[in-house]
């Protein structure tokens, strides 16, 4: 996916520009989009950052303010503690994926034959169901007395597994929410591959791993950064996996964002966490800018 | 995509649309500062003509799921020949926040405290009683609810259900519970015990197996609470309202239990009804009730005034407490529940023992925001 934005972006830098009504016609065309990302995305990003520096008034709701205390409250160790467990599972998430992933894509895309689409297509579809219903779904089957540990319990392989609610659960709940993001750019960066470099690899006396690693993966590597984008930042900043499969400790940056919000009704708190969030977000996604600007000079 | 083909460039779309942004944002701050005078909305709630029980539209409906018969609510659906579009919150917090978002519902089933806050902050409507036919079966009798502590006169509720706060668990798996909230702390029972998810029950569950007050916001008391809670969740499964599903899955041998939620439990989900008891603590538990409100924004509150009407009427009551397992507040609902619930003497509800040192009450911002981090530090931790 991310691959096809780059080659488009760079396509166009190369034409000349337009004349001046076509300009016009694609500004009047992009107003629609601007007021929308105006109304819905700046504005309430503005609100966030503007109430993080707010406290919670008298009737308990949030006021605006110019003070410093929640971001001083979030130094207190405890949130540390929360941001790293977040981390961790959202990098463990990444990392299955990657692994579980790209066997999958190279499959499709290089011995999928005529069934390449159908296959992309059944990978697809389980995801247009509502990622908060698969949840449950994953919840009622891995109970104590579910159909897995049920099915476990009668063939006597096990008198039963504990699945639920634990670190374990939430991270298969992350994977399971977000692998074909990691699937998707790594098929279309394999897809567009020249196959005869695996050719020309086997030529040159590599085996068949020492060719995976010596020119699959580098010709694959902007499908993987993309990837490892597309399924690291929404793991971050996710709370439904934890909120279903997790147990007493397993609380991620997005359980605490929501608990501010809905539960402790402190708001302002909860925004100086968001925008503590958003910046970690952004750090990464400077990472990804320049590794994927140094795969395109490479080329 | 399209970006580069722009006469503007990206930087000046973003840098333009920051600005507008920002201006929006300031804007909604200015107006969101001018709203949050709560005695000039109060006011203007009071001087407006209340609400006449006639059908105005479709039933905005927002409560727990699961908290009322369908066939009460079908019997309103076919009478008045409306619907009922439904939400549920898992909390009162929760709801709390949306209605303060500005979400309109026309029935809400909000906890004692929760109605004091609400009537406090403008956000719910009086209500005027000559409006409903089945008023006698709520008030009037020497009803305690003519009068309650978070409602004067009841002037802006009606009084739904009561219920204690105990402990349910299994005897086929735990033979050693003591009768004492330190049950919650069970071994034999480690990793198969639920505490309920909500910060009142978590922190008032704490503060009685201290023998503090349950409302404490004294700074030495919470920080004893917030380590007791700490201690205790290597025991726990997880922390969760859904009581009911819990037990049901085989994941929770102890749950923090509300009393209607495990006769509701017994009678409708157990496979096996006689492996389960439901204890009273003998360091106390909490009791507590809830009352139906309608919001100031309400966009029907004609339809809402008749279904409150709906559930006074004494065959809705009679169905509600065999559904829902909890004592209703009216003439006919204690005698009705105490046959429903004779099997299990822990279950008894005493509702003239609604003033009681185990009500959970408001606090002020800064001892609410006190307790608020005890429990946000416990999940964290």
């Amino acid at each position: 996916m991310s691959l096809q934005v780059e080659d488009a972006l760079v396509d166009l830098a190369k034409e000349k520009r337009r004349s001046p009504t076509r300009t016009r016609l694609w500004n009047v065309l992009l107003a629609p989009p601007a007021l929308w990302m105006l109304v819905f995305f700046i504005s309430s990003v503005t609100i966030v950052v503007l109430l993080s520096f707010g406290h919670v008034g008298d009737t308990g709701k949030p006021v605006f303010g110019f003070s410093l205390d929640n971001y001083k409250a979030l130094s207190d160790p405890v949130y540390l503690k929360v941001f790293i467990r977040s981390a961790v599972f959202a990098i463990a998430t990444t990392a299955i994926s990657l692994v579980l992933g790209y066997p999958v894509a190279y499959t499709i895309a290089l011995h999928g034959g005529k069934y390449k689409n159908a296959l992309i297509a059944f990978l697809v579809i389980p995801f247009f169901a509502s990622y908060l219903i698969r949840m449950y779904a994953w919840s009622t089957l891995l109970a104590d007395e579910g159909l897995i540990n049920q099915l476990l319990r009668d063939t006597g392989l096990s008198s039963g597994i504990r699945f639920l609610n634990t670190p374990g659960a939430v991270i298969a709940g992350l994977v399971y929410g977000s692998i074909v993001f990691m699937v998707l750019p790594i098929y279309a960066s394999l897809e567009r591959m020249d196959t005869a470099l695996i050719e020309a690899g086997k030529d040159l006396y590599h085996s068949p791993l020492q060719t995976f690693f010596a020119v699959t993966v580098p010709a694959t590597r902007a499908g993987m950064l993309g990837g490892v984008l597309l399924v690291f930042l929404p793991a971050l900043g996710d709370f439904v996996s934890a909120q279903l499969l997790g147990g007493p400790s397993t609380y991620m940056i997005g359980n605490l964002i929501q608990q501010q919000f809905f539960e402790g009704q402190n708001q302002p708190l909860g925004s100086a966490l968001t925008v503590v969030l958003m910046l970690a977000l952004l750090i990464f996604m400077v990472f990804y800018l320049r590794a994927t600007q140094r795969v395109n000079r490479e080329k | 995509m399209t970006e580069p083909r722009l006469s503007m460039n990206r930087r000046d779309f973003l840098r333009g649309s920051f600005g507008v942004g920002a201006a929006a944002a300031l804007a909604a701050c200015g107006f969101s500062g001018g709203s949050s005078t709560p005695s000039a909305s109060s006011n203007a709630s009071s001087a407006a003509p209340m609400a006449q029980a006639k059908v105005d539209g479709d039933l905005i409906y927002y409560s727990w799921a699961d908290y009322c018969d369908p066939a009460v609510k079908a019997g309103f659906k076919s009478k008045y020949g409306v619907n009922i579009v439904e939400t549920n919150y898992d909390g009162y917090a929760g709801m709390l926040a949306k209605i303060q978002a500005g979400n309109a519902y026309d029935v809400v089933l909000p906890g004692a405290r929760y109605v004091e806050l609400m009537r406090k902050q403008g956000l719910i409507q009086k209500l005027d009683k000559s409006q409903f036919k089945n008023a006698d079966q709520l008030f009037g009798w020497g009803s305690y609810f003519d009068n309650p502590w978070y409602d004067p006169n009841s002037d802006y509720s009606t009084p739904f259900s009561m219920w204690t706060t105990g402990i349910a668990y299994r005897k086929d798996k735990v033979t050693t519970a003591q009768g004492s909230w330190n049950d919650l702390w069970n071994e034999q029972a480690k990793g198969h015990i639920y505490v309920l998810d909500e910060d009142d029950e978590a922190i008032g569950m704490a503060a009685l197996k201290l023998g503090l007050d349950v409302n404490t916001a004294n700074p030495d008391d919470l920080a004893k609470i917030k380590d007791v809670l700490i201690s205790q969740k290597p025991y726990l499964r997880a922390y969760s309202t859904d009581d009911i599903n819990n037990m049901a899955s085989g994941n929770a041998w102890i749950h923090h239990s509300w009393s209607g939620d495990f006769l509701n439990f017994i009678k409708t989900q157990a496979t096996d009804p006689t492996q389960w008891v439901y204890e009273l603590p003998k360091e106390g538990a909490p009791l507590n009730s809830d009352a139906w409100v309608i919001p100031t924004n309400a966009p029907h509150p004609g339809t809402a005034l008749l279904w409150l009407d709906w559930l006074m009427q004494p065959d809705n009551v009679a169905k509600n407490i065999d559904y829902l397992g909890y004592p209703l507040l009216t003439k006919t609902g204690p005698d009705l529940y105490a046959k429903a619930a004779s099997a299990y003497p822990s279950l008894a509800v005493d509702v003239s023992k609604v003033v009681n040192p185990t009500v959970y009450k408001n606090h002020d911002p800064a001892d609410q925001a006190a307790r608020n981090a005890v429990w946000t530090e416990v999940k964290a931790a």
